[in-house]
């Protein structure tokens, strides 16, 4: 491999330095040697992972990209130099934050990612960014792993052959010289909403007028796009102000989940943070199919089939026209021609009047996968609330619109394309199954296919660029508030790949950017700034271009056109649309395709953290299923048993038939099956394989999001699921671990300040005597004067478990595989317990859930640590409790003395074995870790090694930083203290609700300490007597009394005994009762 | 004496003692015979049992090896289950060895000469037993090279170790139990080595017990000193007996464990311990005695019918535990305990993972060892050793129970999980067994499987008053049982 390197100037005075004599006396020979730059270590690259030497001129060079570009704003020079010479803002072993965000469909994440010596480690929200405000979302934390996927995509293939940038380079000159006008040429994007994107478009439109633009995303908005562009008008989106609902209800929209982002979370949560009994908090129904983290913080939940939902929402337009004397809703509700729907009348009959009731104050979502025209009702129920202009404003939306896939189809079908241009996406693998895109795709001649993995798409494309990842290029974007954001890259791409801006401008006629060119011309027609150079760094620095927040537009509702489309509906798009698709029958089933918390639409099927992560509701890993109810699982005569081994189903829709094994979901709506997308991968690097069952397969263009009518077969096969939560009841201890009241209990009780306290065991344990006294704990006057506490809001906790994966990147925990998952060894320092409720655990058909994040308790009588034959795990003086991970030798008494089972043992050298070798002889198989994955650990936490205990450290590595940054600013002053809330752990930095509160607990500024006072507070299983650090609040919830069921809400969580018995048991000293 | 009566030198046949050995055997048989076993040639069966049994317990050290160079993670452990076969293997063998000390310790202090004629073998169970014990607490730690961190020196960094933990007294405990009972076994067996090497035809096992012997010589002052020495270790080992599984059960008891936290452990684990050791004890004998026929005029019904009175005394000493650890778990109204016993164990609405396993134990330790009310039933050898094989698959199943039912379901529900063995746990098991057998085969070729010295002096011919002490008198000894010397020799 020949690169040509550009070393810099000699100085011309001062001393020089030679590396050879060769060098020194500039011999052409040496010259050629210094160019081909260690013949012999071409294969350090073709090969394999990147070598340590080569990882130093990347990062060298990724730290004078980031740097300079802070620093004066030059175009980036692109010389490798190795850090052989200090640089001064580089300190090793500290991080350095850059700001820039993760392009997605719904819209830029602004982030902030810490870089150690130029190597990215761990993504945090912008906490600048009114989107982000410091929190992120699963999906977001777990990306950066994929930049260090070693199953990447690392070479420029040409038919499948290895061929690198060069060579491409002059196929795709060749290739755009030949183009023409465009014609023939076809271009198939995913969508994000990048303006440097739109702008290359905008050249490529003048230069190849006739090629064509396609955006397709298999989970895209276009239903809703839909139905905004008829019932507000084109141009036009509607966005829901949430933080300003007192009354939500959510049509299978799970807007904390799947459907939503941070910024949706936090604004919900906003109205959930209870104060004291006198805090007003929204009321959220939900109706949805399957449970989904919506559901299961929502004060009333109704499951119904998806295809439901239309009737639903209609028989809710005729109750609010007749409750709002609004003649119009009542019009457009009965020419709405929706599947009936099955449910309590009284239910929909004090919905309605709780909605009206807070007109103006309510809102009503519709998900994104419900056909346009169910979506068009609901926009009208919510103008005949007025909550139009109230709950719910108008964006302008600022993409042109693209063609559809579908359209592309016809094109490739009718052999119009002779080029098409993939870059991203996976349309082989996740175009709806009747298009049949891998046999059009075959006919296309020339192919030029940029992803980030050799894919399903890849193979048989004439062209295959590896993608780089948005971390390691420029790029901008535009958040879920339409405020203009910045992509920067951490790090020069790992295995040379293109981005996507970078292929778009060499069809649009400009050399491929070899820095921020292209972005610094967008942002000055953005920004339009009188001082470029300094806004221009101003806008790298924050991430994002000050108030660029999309301004609120004007929203009417276009009744007209909105009875035209429910009555009419021919949009080809939406099935439903005014036919009325059969409810689901005895024997037939609806089938539901819903994006997968974790791996979306199956981009993050090779991410290991993501595969791991348990599903929030299902605790499901490394796999998906067929989520059926309870009851559907007894007439089919399936099931899934505690151990997770699961009958396998046929489902057959229209001829097109896939066997998935079943996993019983309690709350799931009878007679219809919730299938996640993003798995059964084929062609997937080797975390991917072989997980799960590819639901596409069933998935067409006429029912992309639910197809009724499905049969279901039993095979008599049997699949091993692996689930991390073998059991999913509170067996009656729902008053000892997860406490709850109605926000009317709450108040009833305001005079009793241990009303939460006093609950389950505590209300009858006598109170703990101590036989000796403790050695004093810390005070605000001890030489450590911190004490390092947690709160965790069960009121307002989704369970949306990102705070799993962010104390993965941030604690170097390993993946375990999903053998060692079913084994139940995974590795996860925090985990979101859920817990279905329902009275005496009997009815699992409609369960309350609720969830409940588990860390260590950092107890200060902490059972653990008197058990350590060898002092692994002590107490530190600041109220940790730590485990000494080179003391260990692993004897595993700590974990099972743990009452809260939080400590996680290294049963096999994860870090050092693969996955699918840990059985093997250590002797004979091979060990160490890729050596990409090497450069994603955080450097400041050990990597562990097998037969060593590992848990929850309350991020102490942050706690010692925070620290010696205190002592350092101090001097000799003498203070230690750090500044109230001056840092927090990675769970509650990530959490986007604020459910998790962290700090010193001795500072009477910081927020735990406000936190935990709360008379909501309580601690887990206190009558043990070991004191955790960890407080958890009680959750309120919020039900309309008048609903039906109502008296049943909470009960199973709440103590078996009456609270009346409880004060006399807790006053008395005596043992028991 | 009433003068009225008529005297008779006889006792009635029903008061009687029994004689400790059977069919009034001499001092020389008695020698004879024991030395026999280890001086005739090596029989068939020996190989035949020796070479598969050793092949075992090669194949457990292998699975030993792999496990340590793999990890913990060849086992079926997981997160709720910490501990399971490795501790319970521990456990069950810890308790089998309880036995022979009991017998060596205590019944010689308490004069119980029955004692004599199994203290030997019973004692080298013992130490084998301990040997396969020491085995999972060695091995089950997840990094073995650091084991000795349990060591009380202080390194570099001045770290000891936790003395607060059980675990650690457990290492103190059990080094200590079998340094004593290896002194007190071999204490014993010096006299014994003595007399082989004396009998001995060949040079080199002449030298080899002459060696181990120590210059035993059978003087007075040797035997004042051997049996001053035995005493003393008789003293030192019967706490022993008392402390080493109170030790263990402190693993349990000190911890917060529904089901582990729990203060009648002790007492409840040692009675389990000797109750498990005498029906292993005999799980040996009975077979030995078949191959030897000789032993049974040593080994004779009533050592037979003794232990299997202490396995009915201890089996029901642990069945009151049982059932008082259910009693406590409902009259402390703790729901956490209720749940442990009630649905874990007893697997009350169908909720215990493991409560098969409960009724096994239940059945086997305290139901199986009550048909020893009956004499007959002690008499009959083939209904002792099936009992004695329930007590052993029930000693390991209340280990089991203990260990792993607790774990697999404790105060999270979340956090529950099942647990089951893998081939590995199971074959380092059975490859304990096989240590354990190959080792006692060993002992039976080449050490007196019976105290000679010991039995010895138990025979009536052991009284100085005996007739057979009058010169050159040949004249059969009055009936032992009327010897009232028997009670005061020694």
């Amino acid at each position: 491999m020949k690169r040509i390197f550009q070393h810099p100037e000699e100085p011309a005075t001062g001393k020089k330095y030679w590396r050879s004599l060769g060098q020194l006396s500039g011999t052409p020979e040496f010259k050629g040697w210094l160019e081909r730059e260690f013949p012999q270590g071409a294969a350090e690259f073709n090969g394999g992972d990147v070598s340590r030497r080569s990882f130093l001129q990347l990062m060298g060079a990724s730290m004078a990209l980031a740097g300079l570009s802070f620093a004066g704003c030059r175009r980036p020079e692109k010389h490798l130099v190795p850090f052989t010479r200090g640089v001064e803002w580089s300190i090793p072993g500290k991080a350095l934050f850059f700001a820039t965000s993760y392009p997605t469909r719904k819209g830029a994440a602004p982030l902030v990612v810490a870089t150690y010596d130029g190597r990215p480690t761990k993504i945090e929200g912008n906490p600048a960014h009114p989107v982000s405000k410091g929190a992120t979302d699963l999906l977001a934390q777990a990306s950066i792993l994929d930049l260090y996927d070693p199953d990447r995509s690392r070479f420029f293939l040409e038919k499948g052959k290895p061929s690198d940038t060069a060579t491409f380079e002059k196929a795709l000159d060749e290739l755009i010289k030949g183009a023409g006008d465009g014609t023939g040429l076809a271009f198939l994007l995913e969508d994000h909403a990048s303006p440097t994107r739109e702008r290359l478009r905008g050249l490529i439109a003048q230069k190849l007028p006739k090629a064509t633009w396609t955006v397709y995303e298999p989970l895209g908005s276009d239903l809703a796009d839909e139905a905004d562009g008829v019932a507000f008008g084109e141009g036009l989106a509607a966005a829901p102000t949430i933080e300003k609902a007192d009354v939500i209800l959510a049509l299978d929209h799970d807007f904390l989940g799947t459907d939503g982002d941070v910024a949706a979370s936090r604004a919900f949560s906003s109205r959930r943070k209870v104060e004291g009994p006198d805090s007003k908090m929204n009321r959220l129904y939900a109706v949805e199919t399957r449970y989904t983290i919506t559901g299961g913080i929502a004060d009333h939940r109704l499951r119904l089939p998806a295809s439901q939902i239309g009737g639903f929402a209609a028989a809710l337009a005729v109750e609010i026209g007749a409750a709002a004397k609004d003649a119009g809703l009542d019009a457009l509700a009965r020419a709405a021609k929706f599947a009936t729907a099955s449910f309590d009348p009284q239910w929909v009959k004090e919905l309605a009047a709780d909605l009206v009731a807070s007109k103006g104050k309510s809102l009503v979502l519709a998900g994104p996968r419900q056909p346009a025209a169910v979506q068009v009702v609901v926009a009208a129920i919510n103008a005949a609330l007025g909550n139009i202009g109230q709950t719910v404003t108008g964006r302008k939306v600022s993409e042109k619109p693209a063609q559809s896939l579908v359209q592309l189809a016809r094109d490739l079908a009718d052999k119009k394309v002779k080029t098409l241009v993939i870059i991203g996406g996976n349309p082989v693998y996740n175009a709806p199954a009747d298009l049949d895109w891998a046999n059009l795709q075959a006919g296309v001649p020339t192919v030029v296919r940029v992803g980030h993995y050799e894919d399903e798409s890849s193979v048989n494309a004439t062209w295959h660029v590896p993608l780089a990842h948005y971390l390691e290029s420029w790029g901008d974007g535009r958040a879920s508030d339409g405020s203009y954001v910045s992509v920067q890259p951490m790090i020069l791409p790992l295995y040379g790949g293109w981005s996507d801006l970078d292929v778009l401008a060499k069809f649009a006629g400009l050399p491929k950017p070899t820095g921020p060119e292209l972005v610094r011309e967008t942002f000055a027609a953005v920004a339009k700034p009188a001082d470029f150079v300094t806004a221009w760094a101003k806008f790298l620095h924050d991430g994002f271009l000050e108030a660029s927040a999309a301004l609120p537009e004007a929203l009417t509702f276009n009744a007209a056109a909105a009875t035209k489309l429910v009555t009419a509906g021919t949009a080809p798009a939406a099935p439903a649309n005014g036919s009325a698709p059969a409810a689901p029958a005895n024997d037939s089933y609806e089938v539901v395709f819903i994006a997968c918390p974790k791996v979306d639409d199956g981009r993050f099927n090779n991410n290991g953290w993501l595969q791991e992560v348990p599903d929030p509701i299902t605790k499901l890993t490394w796999d998906n299923a067929a989520l059926i109810s309870p009851k559907t699982a007894k007439k089919l005569g399936v099931e899934t048993d505690e151990r997770g081994t699961a009958d396998i189903i046929e489902i057959s829709v229209e001829k097109r038939t896939i066997q998935i094994p079943v996993l019983v979901s309690p709350g799931h709506a009878d007679g219809s099956i919730s299938i996640a997308l993003g798995y059964g991968r084929t062609s997937v690097g080797r975390i991917g394989g072989g997980t799960g069952v590819n639901a596409y397969q069933l998935r067409t263009t006429t029912a992309p999001y639910f197809a009724v009518g499905a049969s279901v077969r039993v095979t008599g096969k049997r699949h091993q699921l692996a689930i991390t939560q073998e059991h999913g009841v509170l067996e009656g201890r729902g008053a000892d671990l997860t406490r709850e009241a109605t926000l009317g209990e709450y108040k009833e009780s305001r005079d009793d300040k241990t009303y939460f306290k006093t609950m389950g065991m505590d209300a009858h344990a006598p109170k703990n005597v101590s036989l000796y006294t403790n050695p004093p704990l810390n005070t605000a006057e001890s030489i450590d004067p911190h004490a390092w506490g947690m709160t965790v809001d069960l009121n307002t906790c989704t369970g949306c478990s990102a705070c799993m994966v962010a104390c993965q990147a941030e604690n170097n925990i390993p993946i375990v595989g999903k053998r060692q998952v079913i084994d139940g060894r995974e590795m996860h320092w925090i985990r979101t317990d859920r817990y279905f409720a329902s009275e005496g655990d009997k009815d699992l058909d409609d369960p309350e859930l609720v969830s409940q994040p588990m860390m260590c308790q950092h107890c200060e009588n902490a059972p653990c640590e008197t058990v350590c034959p060898v002092n692994a795990t002590v107490h530190s003086q600041d109220g940790l409790n730590v485990m000494a991970y080179n003391r260990c030798i692993g004897t595993r008494y700590c974990a099972n003395n743990c009452p809260f089972k939080v400590r996680r043992f290294n049963f096999f050298d994860y870090n050092e074995r693969k996955l699918t070798e840990l059985r093997k002889w250590n002797l004979i198989s091979e060990r160490g870790m890729e050596d990409s994955l090497k450069l994603g650990k955080n450097p400041n936490v050990t990597v562990r090694m097998r037969g060593v205990m590992e848990k929850c450290t309350f991020c102490v590595q942050r706690i010692q930083e925070a620290k010696i940054a205190t002592k350092v600013a101090e001097r000799d002053s003498g203070k230690v203290r750090i500044p109230a809330d001056a840092f927090t752990s990675a769970c509650a930095q990530v959490c986007p609700t604020g459910a998790i509160t962290f700090g010193d607990i001795n500072n009477p500024e910081s927020a735990v300490s406000k936190v935990r006072v709360s008379e909501r507070g309580y601690r887990l299983l206190e009558y043990l007597n070991v004191n955790s650090r960890v407080t958890y609040l009680a959750r309120i919830r919020n039900p309309n009394m008048k609903m039906p069921g109502t008296e049943k809400i909470g009960a199973a969580m709440k103590s078996h005994h009456g609270h009346s018995e409880k004060h006399e048991a807790a006053g008395a000293t005596g043992g028991g009762h | 004496m009433s003068d009225a009566a008529v005297v008779s030198l006889e006792t009635p046949k029903e008061l009687q003692r029994v004689p400790l050995v059977a069919n009034d055997r001499r001092l020389t048989w008695i020698t004879d015979s024991v030395s026999d076993i280890v001086e005739s040639p090596t029989p068939i069966w020996w190989w035949l049992l020796f070479l598969p049994l050793s092949a075992i317990a090669l194949f457990g050290l292998v699975c030993i090896g792999y496990q340590i160079s793999n990890g913990v993670g060849v086992w079926g452990e997981n997160h709720p289950n910490g501990w399971a076969w490795d501790i319970t293997n521990f456990v069950f063998w810890i308790g089998i060895g309880h036995a022979g000390t009991l017998i060596s310790a205590i019944l010689f202090l308490t004069r119980q000469k029955w004692r004599t004629s199994i203290n030997r073998a019973a004692e080298a169970m013992t130490l084998f037993a301990v040997i396969c014990a020491g085995i999972f607490p060695g091995i089950h730690v997840g990094r073995v090279w650091m084991a000795w961190f349990l060591a009380p020196l202080p390194n570099a960094n001045g770290i000891w170790p936790n003395f607060r933990s059980p675990l650690l007294w457990d290492v103190f405990a059990v080094s200590t139990y079998f340094t004593v009972s290896v002194l007190f076994w071999y204490t014993g067996l010096v006299p014994d080595l003595g007399t082989l090497r004396d009998r001995a035809k060949s040079r080199v096992a002449r030298f080899i017990y002459g060696i181990f012997a120590l210059g035993w010589r059978g003087s007075n002052r040797q035997w004042r000193h051997y049996e001053m020495a035995y005493l003393i270790l008789a003293g030192l080992s019967t706490p022993l007996v008392l402390s080493v599984h109170s030790v263990v059960s402190f693993d349990f008891a000190t911890s917060i464990l529904p089901g582990w936290h729990t203060t009648i452990f002790p007492p409840y684990f040692v009675a389990g311990a000797i109750f498990g050791g005498f029906a292993m004890v005999l799980t040996i004998l009975l077979p030995a005695r078949l191959v030897y026929p000789n032993l049974s005029d040593m080994i004779t019904r009533q050592h037979v019918d003794k232990m299997a009175k202490i396995i009915l005394l201890t089996g029901s000493i642990v069945g009151y535990a049982y059932l008082m650890e259910l009693f406590i778990a409902w009259y402390s109204s703790n729901k956490f305990e209720g749940f442990t016993f009630f649905n874990a164990r007893l697997g009350l609405g169908g909720k215990g993972y493991y409560s098969w396993a409960y009724y096994c134990m239940m059945f086997c330790n305290v139901i199986s060892p009550q048909i020893f009310w009956s004499k007959k039933m002690r008499a009959n050898y083939v209904v002792v050793f099936i009992v004695c094989m329930f007590v052993n698959t029930g000693m390991w199943f209340e280990r089991f129970v203990i260990i792993v039912t607790s774990l697999a379901q404790d105060f999270l529900p979340s956090s529950w999980g099942h647990y089951s063995p893998t081939w590995v746990e199971i074959w380092t098991f059975i490859g304990t067994f096989g240590i354990f057998l190959s080792l006692f085969l060993l002992f039976m070729r080449f050490l007196p499987m019976i105290a000679m010295s010991e039995v010895k002096l138990v025979v009536p011919e052991a009284d100085p008053h005996h007739p057979s002490h009058s010169a050159g008198s040949h004249a059969p000894a009055l009936p032992v049982a009327a010897q009232p010397a028997q009670e005061g020799a020694h």
